[in-house]
């Protein structure tokens, strides 16, 4: 008799991990759903680069994605022909709910209205900021800022 | 305030509200509820083995399920107040994974267990002190260069001072009054946090990737040849993917993986050629079933276990781990497999796989590149140590002798893994926002690398538990076999008349194999723990051990409830003790074989080969029979092929091999064995027909009663009647009732060939005799044919 007793323990037994193992999934689902609306309410505010190429015509350029590299380099998303202009110059990314700024070692140095930038700073708009000997102007359109932003 | 926690606590159901407290509280009462339930069954697992209530249950054990309790209810209450942000799945996977190793350590060696749970007790306090010191990961990337050096010399000391707790083996460990650490454990951990320190604060320029990283490939390249001295393969190889990882998802270089793989490939091809550890090793994965009781031995015997565990395992304390060697430690994982099966392990790798992927989203969320790199370096640790150990369990890698983390017995490998843990909940902890990852690639591909991994291990864990489950259970080297045999009775071997042969007596548990009839033993054959089976004890085993000849529901119900074969069937043989009595005391001392057939139904009244031996006294003589000269192991009525004379060689045309459920020599030309000789001889008595050879009559199934065991070949005509008339009658004198013939053979072997039989007129049972002698004695040889002959009716 007592074979079929542990049997019916043993299923049990077997079952309670699995029982472990699909209460863990359920929690994980519902917390990657939270998740994902949490996501889908943040978002980067757009911003916008003003600058002028090597023939002097000023460029507008709207950007949506949160990082945004400039310099010499075809490859960089703000490509800037000058020889002032390292490679790979500055960097432009959005964390923490704000906007930043940050020199990636270039030679001739990154200044954000006329101070020079060596730690990453948080960029607002209006600010003006020169890579080299080539100055941009940054923008956001004030309805479109970040959530977080507004709040605190 | 932070909004964002504002904005999950208004999104987030009912029931979730007070996260991760209650997430953890739920998972941890459902794997209170496994290990409970694993202690029960391992409690009245004896009462199983024995089918009766009345045995002496299990207690030892639930000291370990209260400790781990006592521990993991302490430290849940704690992280409440320590970590309130931590992630809440961790806790409890390594909770479950470590409580399983635990009791499973108990169930295999008491003592163990108790050292085990001592450990565990440090390694939670470890975790509780480290919860609370807020500066631990700062301290932590400050003093990485401390750190790494400091687990270098304590490695190094072990070249000097190392020992190791068992005796032998390689000296990997520094003891301390009875306390043994492996410092080569948390070398991995110090080498990850030096990495993710050291790369997080350069960002690697294009052109200068050797000048960056060449620190740390100085460092790691002193750790790994420290372990190569050691002989610590394991360790090292873990080293080198351990730190091709890291730099991967910190470079982001897929270079990194491609150049390292193809180190572990060169080292290894090399490695097999030049150095023996590694020749040896990747020998024994290659082909371990070369050598099945010698290198292979371990491996098989984790295969085994895989396969006896089948689907739903045997149940806690119903396997057999104790089979493979240091199943405690480096084997754990096939010990698992056989006491909850595949459906354990199956649950058990998708949760190493749910612990892996909450490490990746820790490494996804946490606020800087340091503590980033450290959670996934540490989640890949975990990763790669685990699938490292399984795999080589599997036999899916080539075996390296490391622990699986969290389960598998050792203080140091627990405390590791323990402390891993602390530091992914520390920073899981941090409420910041997550730092920006502009490339994720690279944590996408060791995710999916680490997945494959597993999915790789579940399918090969299947083939070996369902696929090749029965295979490997039939082996005759499976030690499970011999043990099933001490509990449940063998069927009995009975001659013509039902007088017992070979039968099973006494009580379960300590049942033996009685041989009744000694000098039968080349025939019927013996099944020993050690020697294993031969004779008909092997070849009628299905029967004799109940498998074949029972309905499968009743074999398969057995297996299940016991994991045991149900009790074996009697099978009547041909013989008759009568006449085999007659044919053993004329044969004597004599060295020589004989084979006594029904001519008409190829029945074998009587088979002796000689000298023989006694099965009752393996025990004792099972060594030296098999280095004596003489060869009584060897049954030369069937394996034996002697020359034939030209006169024999001519009526034997074209030679073939019998069949007959007995391991027959396979002769050339010019040669025959006893029994082919006697199927020609009982030809020369039936019409020039030989029978097909008959020595398992009948079984008695439960269902049926006695059935009919057939022949296992076919009649052939030798001759034509008149032909075999005319030869039989060539070959009869006035003096005997029945014909004869002995000539000698060729060759250098002084022997003797005698053929006799009944004529064709006969009224009695058509007998046939062949008898081989191994000296030329012709008149032994007409003496002994008198003797079974002459009284034959």
């Amino acid at each position: 008799m007592s074979a079929p007793v542990l049997l019916f323990l043993r299923a049990a037994m077997t079952l309670s991990l699995y029982a472990f193992m699909v209460w863990a999934f359920l929690l994980l689902w519902r917390n990657l759903k939270t998740q994902s609306e949490l996501l889908s309410i943040r978002k980067t505010p757009p911003l916008t680069l003003t600058f002028t190429d090597p023939a002097s015509n000023p460029i507008t350029r709207h950007f949506r994605h949160p990082e945004i590299t400039l310099g010499r380099d075809p490859h960089c998303e703000v490509y800037l022909e000058n020889e002032t202009v390292s490679a790979q110059h500055a960097r432009l990314s959005y964390h923490h709910g704000q906007w930043w700024l940050e020199d990636l070692g270039s030679t001739n140095g990154t200044t954000l209205n006329s101070e020079e930038v060596d730690t990453p700073t948080i960029v607002i708009s209006g600010d003006e900021v020169h890579c080299g000997k080539v100055p941009l102007k940054v923008r956001f359109a004030l309805d479109d800022l970040s959530p977080n932003t507004r709040e605190i | 305030m932070n909004s964002l926690a504002n904005i999950v606590q208004k999104n987030m159901p009912e029931t979730l509200k007070n996260i991760p407290q209650e997430i953890e509280s739920r998972l941890l009462k459902l794997a209170a509820l496994f290990l409970g339930l694993y202690s029960l069954i391992l409690t009245l697992s004896p009462a199983v083995r024995a089918r009766s209530w009345d045995v002496d249950y299990r207690w030892a054990h639930w000291a370990g399920f209260a400790i781990w309790t006592t521990l993991v209810w302490l430290t849940h209450i704690r992280l409440r107040a320590d970590a309130p942000d931590r992630d809440p799945y961790l806790f409890p996977l390594a909770a479950l994974f470590s409580g399983w190793g635990l009791l499973s350590i108990w169930r295999l060696t008491i003592v163990f267990g108790l050292r085990q749970s001592l450990w565990l007790a440090v390694s939670m306090t470890v975790l509780l002190f480290g919860l609370r010191w807020r500066e631990l990961l700062p301290t932590l990337r400050r003093y990485k260069y401390v750190a790494l050096t400091s687990g270098l010399l304590l490695t190094t000391l072990t070249l000097i001072f190392g020992s190791n707790p068992l005796g032998v083996g390689p000296r990997l460990w520094l003891g301390f009054g009875g306390f043994y650490l492996q410092p080569s454990e948390p070398l991995k951990l110090l080498l990850v946090i030096y990495l993710a320190a050291y790369l997080a604060d350069r960002v690697p320029e294009r052109k200068q990737f050797i000048p960056f990283i060449f620190p740390t490939l100085f460092l790691a390249g002193t750790a790994l040849l420290l372990l190569a001295v050691q002989r610590d393969l394991g360790t090292a190889s873990i080293f080198i993917m351990l730190y091709a990882s890291v730099l991967f998802v910190a470079t982001e270089r897929r270079r990194v993986l491609l150049i390292s793989t193809a180190i572990l490939l060169i080292v290894g091809f090399l490695g097999y050629y030049f150095i023996p550890t590694i020749h040896l090793r990747l020998s024994i994965w290659f082909s371990p079933w070369d050598d099945p009781s010698g290198s292979g031995y371990q491996i098989i015997q984790s295969l085994m276990a895989i396969a006896n565990g089948g689907l739903i395992g045997r149940g806690p304390g119903l396997g057999s781990p104790g089979f493979v060697p240091v199943t405690h430690s480096d084997f754990i994982f096939s010990s698992l497999a056989e006491e909850t099966g595949l459906a354990g392990t199956l649950g058990l790798l998708t949760l190493i796989g749910v612990f892996l992927a909450r490490g990746i989203t820790v490494a996804f969320h946490a606020p800087n590149r340091f503590r980033r790199l450290l959670a996934a370096g540490l989640t890949a640790y975990i990763g790669i140590q685990s699938l490292l150990i399984i795999g080589g369990n599997l036999r899916m890698l080539p075996l390296t002798g490391v622990t699986l983390p969290f389960i598998s017995y050792g203080g140091s490998s627990l405390l590791t893994s323990f402390l891993a843990l602390l530091i992914l909940l520390r920073i899981s902890n941090e409420n910041e926002e997550a730092a920006p990852l502009p490339r994720p690639q690279a944590y996408h591909f060791l995710s999916g690398l680490l997945a494959l991994g597993l999915i790789t291990s579940a399918l090969v864990n299947g083939w070996w538990a369902i696929v090749r489950s029965s295979d490997l259970l039939t082996r005759s080297d499976n030690p499970r076999r011999a043990l099933s045999d001490l509990y449940v009775p063998r069927g009995t071997l009975l001659d013509r008349n039902n007088t017992p042969i070979n039968q099973t007596s006494g009580e379960s548990g300590t049942l033996i194999r009685e041989y009744l009839y000694p000098d039968l033993a080349s025939v019927v054959g013996y099944t020993h723990s050690i020697y294993g089976q031969a004779g008909l004890e092997a070849a009628l085993d299905d029967y004799l051990r109940g498998i074949a000849g029972n309905p499968t529901t009743l074999v398969w119900w057995n297996h299940l409830l016991y994991g045991q074969p149900p009790e074996g069937l009697d099978l009547r043989l041909s013989l008759d003790i009568h006449l085999q009595e007659k044919a053993d005391l004329a044969l004597g001392k004599h060295q020589g074989a004989l084979v006594l057939v029904n001519a008409e139904s190829g029945e074998i009244l009587a088979m002796a080969s000689h000298p023989t031996f006694d099965a009752n006294m393996l025990d004792e003589i099972g060594g030296s029979l098999l280095t004596n000269e003489n060869s009584p192991l060897l049954n030369r009525a069937t394996q034996g092929t002697y020359p034939l004379s030209a006169e024999l060689n001519a009526l034997l045309e074209e030679s073939s091999t019998p069949e007959i459920r007995l391991l027959v020599g396979q002769a050339e030309a010019g040669f025959a064995s006893p029994l082919e000789v006697a199927l020609l001889a009982a030809a020369l008595s039936n019409d020039g027909v030989a029978p097909a050879p008959r020595l398992a009559l009948a079984v008695n199934t439960h269902q049926s009663g006695w059935v009919v065991l057939p022949a296992l070949g076919e009649a052939r005509t030798l001759f034509s009647p008149a032909e075999s008339r005319q030869l039989s009658t060539t070959f009869s004198n006035t003096e005997t009732s029945y014909w004869q013939i002995s000539v000698a053979g060729t060759g250098e072997e002084d022997a003797l060939w005698l053929l006799a039989g009944t004529p064709k007129n006969w009224s009695g049972t058509p007998l046939a005799l062949a008898l081989i002698l191994e000296e030329g004695n012709a008149e032994l040889a007409e003496e002994i044919a008198k003797s079974l002959l002459g009284s034959a009716q």
